[in-house]
């Protein structure tokens, strides 16, 4: 159960808000790089953390993001000509470049300085391993480029995509952190997903339907440890990083590529999930990328809008048939949308105040703990957020199985580190 | 392939307007819950959290072999007496001192199929003598936790 007020605190993004303050600090994936293809291309709008932007590429191949609509009369400038080094309204002409500058204005004379006057609200926006990415925060704290793994390893060894979903961010999030739906939810995935099947420690997940959970905190944000029993005197451990204030991994399974999420806010009620796969140390195969595209493994088929092509429109497509059959647990295909379809049932933003939590979601209170106190912390006294640091961002799930009496964290050691060149640690 | 059926499908039931229609009674009484310090540095964090007002949760201290459990206001109980009618039980340790007792009121709970947790108060470390004393025996341990960490945890669980 939680306050209404923490709820609130928790769930809203919008740039006024201690959440919104907060991510404000964050580099955020705001679109995949297929979204600005080339020089000149169309304008994309942008939605995020409740503020409409619009993202382009210029002439020159300048990324820029800006307010979306013309300082003038207000037009969206999504409508906009991309042209000759920059946006220009189709209302009256008045043009823009990547940093939201009004380069011309038409009806001024000639002689006049009128557009050194007139800026958009714009903010930097980097491609980085397939991906966007624009930091909404104050210019004098903007932290470093992102470091993730899956963004600096080599381009063949990488995959992301994103889909919409149609709730709160959190609600979102916490279906990364709460690996004890795992065994229900996703049971019909382990043997036919081309993604997942086929790992040793696929056995030890069917094996030991009830886990045993180690939250451990760190300083980026929380490892959260899942035990089952493996051979005598072992336990198979899957450890799921979380990062603040959205990042997770999802444990990997034997040699398949690793992968995980954000969980980005478009406003309060919708959220974009960033899906990637990669691997370490080698290309992903064909096969692979064949079936992320398909939507198989953490992704998800979706249309044009990267809406999910299984939506709430279409009661996510489910399959009675095939849950009685114990294809899919829920009767809804695929992991992202089985996930999905339950959260965006839970309503646009699910009230908290009526939950009842129990003692194995001790992973979600504490990550809701140091959202909280790092949001607060920031609003009263400036405090400098964990999770934008190099160090914290280069992270690793991990599968092992370890003696029975060695602490996990113990045991993995420097699997959990992202390292250049080094195999994932898995079962 | 299922056709939504329409008043009743997922596009209208997911809305702001239709969570209004969701029956809206009070929350079940909360759960009995127990809360056991296993050395000084956790009884002093249990005895903290005891100051505050919670549903039904009771607070206590133990120490070897764990056969009995101790008040806050320094009563001796037994400890298959206090675990009737219970539905989770956190138990709370600095050190690994008190092993024996944590085995004792953990295979307590097993046996009457109550829900357990662990905290480890081990301030800036992640490995202890705690955590392998409490691990066999806590369904979820929270490592390393603090004060607030346990208030939070009863609070979320409505102790």
């Amino acid at each position: 159960m939680l306050r209404a007020e923490i709820n609130d605190l928790l769930t809203q993004t919008g740039p006024e808000t201690p959440m919104g303050q907060l991510f404000r600090r964050y580099w955020q994936p705001v679109l995949l790089a297929e979204e600005l293809p080339a020089n000149d291309c169309p304008p994309v709008r942008v939605k995020i953390l409740s503020e409409r932007l619009l993202a382009f590429r210029d002439s020159a191949g300048r990324y820029g993001l800006i307010d979306e609509f013309c300082a003038h009369r207000g037009v969206s400038l999504w409508f906009g000509r991309n042209e000759e080094g920059g946006l220009r309204c189709p209302y009256h002409g008045w043009k823009y470049d990547v940093t939201g500058q009004a380069i011309e204005v038409p009806s001024e004379p000639e002689t006049s300085n009128f557009c050194a006057n007139v800026k958009l609200k714009s903010y930097p926006l980097v491609k980085r391993g397939g991906v966007f990415w624009a930091y909404l925060g104050d210019p004098a704290k903007q932290p470093p480029l992102p470091e993730w793994e899956f963004v600096t390893v080599p381009e063949g060894q990488t995959y992301t995509s994103k889909r919409l979903q149609e709730c709160n961010w959190l609600q979102a999030l916490e279906g990364g952190i709460d690996s004890s739906h795992v065994t229900f939810l996703h049971s019909g995935n382990l043997d036919s997903d081309p993604l997942f099947k086929g790992a040793r420690g696929n056995a030890y997940n069917k094996g030991d339907l009830k886990p045993f959970f180690e939250v451990a905190d760190y300083e980026g944000g929380l490892l959260i440890g899942a035990r089952r029993n493996a051979e005598e005197g072992h336990y198979y451990w899957r450890v799921t990083p979380w990062v603040l204030p959205n990042f997770t991994m999802v444990p990997p399974r034997g040699d398949h590529p690793m992968h995980g999420h954000f969980w980005v806010p478009i406003d309060d009620e919708h959220c974009w999930v960033y899906s990637f796969d990669y691997h370490p140390t080698r290309n992903l195969t064909e096969d692979e990328i064949g079936a992320m595209q398909a939507g198989l493994g953490v992704h998800s088929a979706n249309d044009a809008n990267y809406r999910p092509l299984a939506n709430k429109d279409n009661d996510y497509l489910i399959d009675r048939e095939a849950q009685r059959r114990g294809e899919t647990y829920s009767g809804v295909k695929g992991i992202a949308m089985q996930d999905a379809s339950l959260q965006e049932s839970m309503g646009p933003i699910v009230d908290r105040t009526k939950e009842r939590l129990v003692a194995t979601d001790a992973g979600i209170i504490k990550a809701r703990q140091k959202l909280r106190k790092a949001a607060l912390a920031l609003a009263e006294t400036g405090a400098e957020p964990v999770g934008n640091r190099p160090q914290d961002q280069k992270v690793r799930s991990v599968a092992i199985v370890l003696p029975a009496d060695q602490a996990f964290i113990d045991g993995i050691g420097e699997a959990m580190v992202a390292r250049p060149g080094v195999p994932q640690t898995s079962v | 392939m299922t056709v939504p059926a329409l008043l009743s499908s997922c596009a209208r039931a997911a809305t702001t307007e239709e969570a209004a229609f969701r029956i809206d009674y009070p929350l079940a009484p909360a759960r009995a819950t127990r809360v056991v310090g296993f050395d000084a540095r956790a009884v002093q964090a249990v005895r903290s959290a005891a100051d505050r007002e919670w549903g039904q949760a009771q607070f206590y201290s133990a120490s070897d072999p764990g056969h009995q459990l101790v008040t806050m206001t320094g009563e001796t109980r037994s400890l298959a007496e206090e675990l009737d009618s219970v539905g989770s039980l956190v138990m709370v340790a600095a050190t690994g001192e008190a092993a024996e007792a944590v085995a004792t009121i953990g295979a307590a709970c097993q046996v009457r199929g109550i829900m357990t947790a662990g905290l480890v108060l081990t301030p800036g470390r992640l490995m202890s003598d705690a955590l392998m004393a409490l691990r066999p025996y806590a369904r979820i341990l929270l490592v390393p936790a603090d004060e607030d960490d346990l208030i939070e945890l009863l609070q979320a669980i409505r102790a």
